[in-house]
């Protein structure tokens, strides 16, 4: 992923370097003076594909930046699913995990919010309906009878949001669409609707901004037929009943407090995200009730 | 426009370096044939090689993709597969398209979905390449080839990955092979047959200074090869030119003997032409000066000195004769001498003088019909000395006859018979033998002038004894009906 660390940055990461040389060496001292930490003392963080890519500069930069933060190592772990992080969020296998708001409602009694993303100034995003650039379609009716990709059955904007339209229209996508398919990444929808495999799209329009800023040639071979209302953007969970505990806390801190580090600063850029906020549950309200009208309407 | 000559007749520093250039050329073709079947075969195999791996790594790929018929993922190893840099394989066989179709027939992904959409059929030119028996097939004249895998699991057919191939690139290393091997081949043939052609020239050229001296000799200058080109060549060519050498040395000295002869003979007959000249003048002499006696005795007598006058002129006139007769011969005079009878006549009053002292009777039958196209000097100077020499074989008293016509067979005939113990046999053979005859002495000096004059008149002579005794010396000449007598022959005018 070519995201270009931004000037301001870079003389922060300077001075951090310093810091940081500093930093390692008085923790190779504590290492050294206390017994090791044990495993279960890591600090474990789940990601889903929300992220534009496994990217190793993104994910080190941030896990240097997560690691400085707390107070014991961290560990990102990653799969191909949202629904394989959401269950091992669930079992107690994470501490914490970035998911979708779709599984975060779904779950919104065991899940509480750490913090979440600001794009654009607000916690919010939206959903594109898009196309392969040859169609003629201009809104969802016109993509009747053709091959539909979907990210994931669990992603809001990557199956919920569309799911609702077809919904409210009282269609399934197996009705609509002559075929449809899961891509488990909103970046491979684009690439299925760019190269025609698929005719329409389900996909985040956080990620298709940012793709068509970092990959122009594959974007242009797709265009927005029609963006959803602006909903909670995905957010970072815990399991309610660890909510208080010191390193989620510490966790929740070293989120929110990214822009003023140059890691930090190093993962934010290359996500195109301004930071990290903390957010009512309510933000999620909008995804709730398209939820519920899908279960109720299925 | 020239016709080309039959081969067999070419130059050889034409032929050898065409032969070469030919033998090379159906070489080079024979060998490029063999290279390049070569390389078609082993292209074939690399194909068949670079299609398996390729196919053996889609078809591990796609199985589990198969089994759920998941399009995205069928699609994603088909996209990425097709996307990676196939380095120097992809620049002689680059994937066109790859896809993967479920046992109904169904496209579930191709690398290019515009052109194989999800779920549609696949194409009816595709097909037969989904049936073919062999997993590779190859259409040259299109530059594409195409090669399938069945993918199965279990048993169970899942489905089949077809990929197409443009082997433009295969292709275009064999053009670029075939045209480097005609070109390398064009110019070594080009090359070797120049080489034949200066080699074969530096090998002829002696046979070209043998020719050359070969054609002096020819024209008539015998020159030896100087030693220079002597020096140049190998052992064979160096004997070849001594050799010749060797025989253009014999061959000058034997010209210059022949020369020496011919120069010895020429003063020879010069000596002889003399003595002739001086016998042809002495005999009206006798006559001349019997006829002057008489004016000195009979003088006063008018019709003895016209008479005696008359036979002193014809003598003079003889020996004016005799002389125009030589210069004429020796000089090769041109021009026409008719014989007219009293041309013939003539000669009686020259012979009178030996006739008369010597009492014999001359029987004179000149039957000449007139002017006779024959070189009237020449057959008087015969008839001169045969009567000569017949008055002087014949015993006193004696008769001499002389016959002269023309027969009915365009001959003139002249005869002259005497009594006389008969021509001696070595006198024959110097009047057949004609101007060939061996130097005959003074005693056949008459005879031998005779040949000669007959055979540069081109007449035959025939030699009878008479029953009664005597010789009859017949003369037989041609008579040409035109004034063109023949030239006499240039070495009678050495």
């Amino acid at each position: 992923m070519p995201a270009r660390t931004q000037a301001p940055c870079i003389a922060r990461e300077r001075g951090w370097n310093r810091r940081r040389v500093l930093g390692s060496l008085c923790a190779a001292g504590a290492s050294l003076a206390a017994p090791p930490v044990r495993a279960q003392t890591m600090f474990r963080f789940g990601l889903t594909p929300v992220f534009l890519d496994s990217d190793a500069r993104l994910l080190g930069a941030l896990e240097r930046h997560l690691t400085a933060r707390l107070t014991q190592p961290v560990a990102l772990v990653q799969r191909r699913t949202y629904q394989e992080i959401t269950t091992l969020l669930l079992a107690g296998q994470l501490d914490a995990a970035w998911i979708c708001g779709f599984p975060f409602v779904q779950y919104r009694d065991q899940l509480s919010l750490v913090a979440v993303p600001v794009y654009h100034g607000r916690p919010l995003y939206q959903s594109y309906l898009i196309a392969n650039a040859r169609e003629t379609a201009t809104d969802v009716e016109g993509l009747r009878g053709g091959v539909h990709a979907f990210s994931d059955p669990d992603s809001n904007s990557g199956f919920l949001v569309t799911r609702y339209e077809l919904a409210m229209r009282r269609e399934t996508p197996a009705s609509f669409f002559r075929r449809f398919f899961f891509t488990y990444g909103h970046r491979n929808v684009v690439r299925a609707v760019a190269s025609g495999l698929a005719q329409s799209g389900s996909v985040d329009g956080y990620v298709w901004e940012v793709m068509a800023e970092v990959e122009p040639e594959l974007v242009a071979n797709t265009r927005v037929v029609r963006r959803s209302e602006w909903l909670g953007f995905p957010p970072v969970a815990c399991l309610t009943a660890r909510e208080d505990a010191p390193a989620l806390r510490a966790f929740g801190a070293a989120l929110t407090s990214m822009r003023d580090h140059p890691d930090g600063c190093e993962v934010l850029d290359m996500l195109r995200l301004d930071g990290f906020q903390t957010a009512p549950r309510t933000l999620f309200n909008p995804i709730t009730a398209m939820h519920d009208f899908v279960r109720t309407h299925a | 426009m020239r016709r080309l000559p039959h081969p067999a007749n070419w130059p050889l520093t034409v032929a050898v370096p065409l032969l070469v250039a030919g033998l090379m050329a159906a070489v080079a073709s024979g060998v490029s044939w063999i290279v390049l079947a070569r390389l078609e075969e082993d292209q074939g195999a690399y194909l068949r090689q670079l299609a398996a791996t390729h196919l053996d790594g889609l078809a591990v790929a796609l199985q589990p993709h198969l089994i759920r018929q998941d399009v995205w993922e069928a699609f994603d190893v088909l996209d990425r597969t097709s996307r990676r840099d196939g380095g120097i394989a992809a620049r002689f066989a680059a994937a066109r398209f790859a896809l993967v179709t479920l046992p109904d027939g169904s496209v579930l992904a191709a690398s290019d979905p515009l052109a194989f959409p999800v779920g549609a059929p696949l194409p009816a030119v595709l097909r037969p390449r989904l049936e073919a028996p062999d997993e590779l097939v190859i259409d040259e004249p299109g530059r594409l080839a195409w090669s399938r895998r069945r993918v199965e699991a279990g048993g169970v057919p899942l489905g089949t990955v077809l990929v197409e191939m443009d082997i433009g690139g295969l292709l275009d290393v064999r053009r670029h092979a075939l045209t480097t091997l005609v070109a390398i081949n064009a110019g070594l043939t080009l090359t070797l047959a120049a080489l034949g052609y200066a080699l074969v020239r530096r090998l002829l050229r002696p046979i070209r200074v043998l020719d050359a001296y070969v054609e002096r000799i020819r024209t008539g200058r015998v020159e030896p090869i100087p030693a220079r080109f002597i020096a140049g060549e190998g052992s064979e060519f160096g004997r070849l030119f001594r050799r010749f050498n060797a025989m253009a040395e014999a061959l000058a000295e034997r010209e210059a003997l022949a020369a020496r002869l011919a120069a010895e003979e020429k003063l020879a007959l010069l000596g002889r032409l003399a003595s002739g000249m001086a016998h042809e003048v002495n005999n009206p002499l006798g006559g001349m000066l019997m006829a002057l006696d008489t004016l000195k005795h009979h003088g006063d007598d008018p019709g003895i000195r016209s008479q005696s006058a008359g036979l002193v002129e014809r003598g003079l006139k003889g020996i004016g004769a005799v002389v125009r007769a030589a210069l004429l011969a020796y000089k090769e005079a041109p021009g026409v001498i008719g014989l007219t009878p009293e041309d013939l006549d003539d000669v009686r009053h020259l012979a009178l003088h030996d006739i008369q002292r010597r009492r014999l009777r001359l029987v004179w039958k000149n039957d000449l019909p007139g002017w006779v196209g024959v070189d009237g000097a020449a057959v008087r100077q015969m008839a001169l000395n045969l009567l000569l020499n017949a008055s002087r074989a014949s015993p006193v008293g004696g008769e001499v006859r002389l016959e002269a016509n023309v027969g009915d067979d365009g001959h003139l005939r002249l005869t002259v018979r005497d009594q006389g113990p008969g021509l001696p046999a070595e006198m024959a053979d110097v009047l057949r033998a004609k101007g060939g005859a061996v130097s005959p002495g003074a005693r056949g000096l008459g005879l031998w002038t005779i040949a000669r004059l007959l055979e540069w008149a081109g007449g035959s002579v025939e030699i009878a004894g008479e029953p009664e005794g005597g010789t009859a010396i017949t003369l037989v000449l041609p008579v040409v009906e035109d004034a063109a007598l023949e030239r006499r022959p240039q070495d009678a005018a050495a």
